[in-house]
């Protein structure tokens, strides 16, 4: 329902006409009215008649907050959607009574959308063109574009479905704007427009020695699969990654990079991880998590006297650092959580964690502690940028409600 | 892989019920069995092993992706014979990821969230082929 207020310094005389356009547009909450004034007015403050004036209104609801998510392992079904969908409560499913392959996930508040539903060739067109899913080529950047500035304004779209069993494109499915939109998938900031788009973007940067551990864990179970065709898989795909994917870290406002842990020597299991959370600065409403003493650099091993940790014991690191020529804080932490206590021990000393109450990143992480990195840098940080997307939504939801539109004043 | 058992004991059921007609086999270990006016009782047990397959297309598909990564690697390896840092290779390799993906998410799907991606399509349409409960 659209509410519009029109402040004017000066009154409209008969001569003015009023003219509303006559195409309106399925679910377009923006209508301009455009008052036209024919007669001759005379100013007693000497400013200028202002001649056509364009008032546009926007209705309350047209707020969809816009989030990106660069990540390697598969669409919408990553934990990190898990969790962040969690943080806005309810879980998210698929669509109900559409395809059963569709990798859309819908909640109460967010709808995350997995950009390979965008790739331009299905499995046997990129065979033929000899491109990989991580080529641009592959992909429909105008159609991505389109939609996500559709749904961002409001206006629900048929957004095409790649299914990833069959590696065709499925008729597509209805999605209508939610609250908060995210994007996720291999190429949420390659396009330049789809990246301004972005009210918030999150890369997950894993490294290669943790990868190849992650890639074992998933897929030696597999008859077909053996460490060699598993390594042979990873570096095949190496160099499309390092030129496609990787080039987009530069853009994002939050980089959780994952790391083999530096407390174990020659650790290769991958399972002690190292975490580290860098948050760009001057990013709007998103301030950076800090530790005791914002901009300052402070190393931490909080097990000691007051609380007792096993091994290898949990180590944190704070401090301002620039990342390709922008200005950012890191938040590292390297080691796992073996306790409760330990946990919320370590929530205690955080700041700016934008929790609504003492102990909420605990009672989040062990809501899901099944799910993996729950123990460590990955599930935490994961679970604070859920909670700093929901402090920008929030603040972004506020400021525009607060002020609906302004008139132009001549 | 998940397997399920079921032991009937008056040996009267001859049809394995479909979601239309009785509760879950899955979740009671007892059920009743109206059908078309007789009344059939059967105790069941069920020895679900890990995350289970309910429904007969999902435990297809995982048959099907299992098969297809055997085939994929095969073929991968095939490819990259003549040369590694050809574009086939690096394509033979990108759609043994994808695969090896999908096979991932089904697994996650069916062992961590416990739900079977084919709920929904079969809570509409319980007559279908792929909606017969999976049966050993």
């Amino acid at each position: 329902m659209a509410v519009c207020t029109v402040y004017t310094s000066q009154s409209f005389n008969s001569t003015c006409s009023i003219s509303t356009p006559t195409k309106t547009h399925l679910g377009f909450h923006q209508k301009q009215v455009v008052f036209y004034s024919t007669g001759k007015r005379t100013n007693k403050r000497g400013s200028s008649s202002c001649g056509p004036c364009v008032i546009t209104c926007s209705a309350g609801d047209s707020q969809t907050v816009v989030i990106g998510l660069a990540a390697d392992s598969g669409c919408g079904k990553s934990t990190f959607m898990r969790r962040l969908t969690s943080v806005f409560g309810g879980a998210a499913e698929p669509p109900k009574g559409g395809n059963p392959d569709s990798n859309t996930l819908i909640s109460d508040m967010t709808t995350v959308i997995c950009l390979d539903d965008y790739h331009s060739l299905d499995r046997t067109g990129r065979k033929e063109k000899g491109v990989t899913a991580l080529d641009p080529r592959a992909n429909n950047f105008d159609l991505m574009h389109e939609q996500v500035k559709a749904l961002k304004s409001g206006i629900a779209v048929e957004k095409p479905i790649y299914n990833h069993v069959t590696g065709l494109l499925d008729p597509p499915e209805l999605i209508k704007p939610p609250k908060i939109l995210v994007i996720e998938g291999l190429h949420p900031m390659f396009d330049e427009r789809v990246r301004d788009l972005l009210d918030f973007s999150i890369y997950l940067d894993i490294s290669n020695e943790v990868k190849f551990a992650w890639k074992i864990q998933r897929d030696m179970a597999e008859r077909g699969h053996s460490l060699e065709s598993i390594k042979a898989s990873i570096e095949a795909r190496k160099p499309d990654f390092d030129a496609y994917i990787d080039s987009q870290k530069q853009y994002a406002d939050a980089v959780i990079e994952v790391l083999p842990t530096q407390l174990i020597p020659d650790d290769n299991e991958g399972k002690v991880l190292r975490v580290r959370l860098i948050m760009k600065e001057g990013v709007k409403n998103f301030s950076p998590v800090y530790l005791f003493d914002e901009g300052s650099t402070i190393s931490w091993i909080p097990c000691g006297r007051k609380l007792t940790c096993s091994y290898p014991g949990i180590k944190f690191f704070y401090g301002p650092d620039t990342y390709f020529g922008h200005e950012v804080s890191i938040l590292e932490m390297d080691g796992q959580f073996d306790r409760l206590d330990e946990l919320i021990y370590v929530e205690s000393h955080l700041s700016n964690i934008s929790t609504k109450f003492y102990g909420e990143v605990t009672q989040q992480l062990l809501k899901h502690a099944d799910f993996p990195g729950s123990n460590n840098g990955t599930g935490l940080f994961q679970t604070i940028v859920g909670l700093k997307i929901r402090d920008l939504y929030e603040q972004i939801t506020a400021s525009k409600t607060a002020a609906p539109l302004e008139a132009t004043k001549a | 892989m998940a397997s399920l058992t079921f032991h009937s004991l008056t040996g009267t059921v001859e049809k394995i019920p479909t979601s239309s007609f009785c509760s879950n086999p899955r979740i009671s270990a007892t059920f009743h069995c109206k059908n078309k006016g007789e009344k059939r009782v059967s105790r069941m047990t069920l020895k679900a092993m890990g995350g289970a397959a309910k429904y007969k297309g999902t435990q297809m598909r995982e048959k099907q992706l299992t098969e297809m990564i055997e085939k994929k690697v095969t073929e991968a390896k095939e490819v990259c014979k003549g040369d590694e840092t050809s574009d086939e290779c690096k394509v033979a390799w990108d759609e043994v990821e994808e695969i090896s993906q999908a096979k991932a998410d089904l697994r996650i799907k069916l062992e961590i969230e416990k739900k079977d991606p084919l709920e929904s399509f079969c809570q509409e349409n319980p007559e279908t082929e792929e909606c017969r409960i999976y049966e050993d």
